[in-house]
């Protein structure tokens, strides 16, 4: 792995790049090729913040448990 | 199958995500139809060596009453231009898949409602949803996240460590590797059955 591909990888584990532009970068990587790679580097999947979004996980939380939700 | 709620698993992210931290059945914990795009189920499990490629396979037959596999023109299209070229590979195809299932006119009557299950990074990029009022989109973590708010699992952040720490179990790669044959026979199976019954 070079040094750009560890940069792509970074990048996507922090959220900066998604997943379809970094298994391009990859030659057609799958999903879970970039799994493996990034517990190679020990480094985490990226994780949406929610931020902006609260409306959108409330209504879906809604549908998905209509019971539960205020 | 038919209930109010939907949930369109739209690219491999989720599957594989779940596939490996051997939770694929927290899909089920909703009371949703689940509806995988043809193209997405192609892109997850193609070649068996691929990680969590067996799981999701395995976890296909054994729910394919709770799980529809949409048929894409997509698909169609790219299924048959393989035959004069094998290894074509489209990056792009299960997104282009999914944006065609999303785009149905049938897809979602009256008052039932969607939801678009993305990898992380995808919920913040081009999957244009028209009817917000009746589609959202959220990550696979944000979806563990509310199965935990609802004491269905225990942790949403463990499932993440679990698939985050895929390359480190080799022993379930190299039981995916020996299975590859198998494997290919039973997605050939599925995506037969799907055009039966599509």
């Amino acid at each position: 792995m070079n040094e750009q591909q560890k940069s792509a990888l970074e990048a996507f584990s922090s959220g900066k790049m998604t997943a379809i532009e970094l298994r391009r970068r990859f030659g057609g990587a799958t999903y879970g090729d970039i799994l493996l790679l990034l517990s190679e580097l020990d480094l985490p999947l990226p994780r949406a913040p929610t931020m902006g979004r609260e409306e959108q996980i409330r209504l879906a939380h809604s549908w998905m448990f209509p019971k539960h939700v205020p | 199958m038919s209930r109010k709620f939907k949930i369109f698993v739209v690219d491999t992210g989720p599957l594989i995500t779940l596939a490996v931290a051997e939770s694929l059945d927290y899909l089920l914990y909703v009371n949703a139809d689940i509806i995988i795009p043809d193209a997405v189920l192609h892109e997850a499990t193609h070649d068996a060596a691929h990680l969590g490629a067996q799981d999701i396979i395995v976890w296909m037959k054994a729910h394919r009453t709770h799980i529809e596999i949409a048929p894409t023109k997509a698909y169609e299209v790219f299924n048959a231009a393989r035959a004069t070229m094998p290894n074509l590979h489209i990056p792009d195809l299960g997104e282009r898949a999914a944006v065609e299932v999303i785009e149905e006119p049938d897809r979602l009557l009256d008052d039932e409602r969607g939801l678009l299950l993305c990898e992380e990074t995808a919920v913040f990029k081009r999957i244009i949803v028209r009817d917000r009022e009746r589609i959202v989109e959220i990550s696979t973590l944000d979806f563990l996240r509310i199965l935990e708010a609802e004491q269905c699992i225990q942790s949403a952040e463990y499932v993440f460590e679990r698939a985050s720490k895929a390359g480190r179990f080799p022993s379930r790669v190299t039981k995916m590797n020996e299975h590859d044959e198998l494997t290919r026979r039973a997605i050939q199976e599925l995506m037969k059955s799907n055009h039966h019954h599509s």
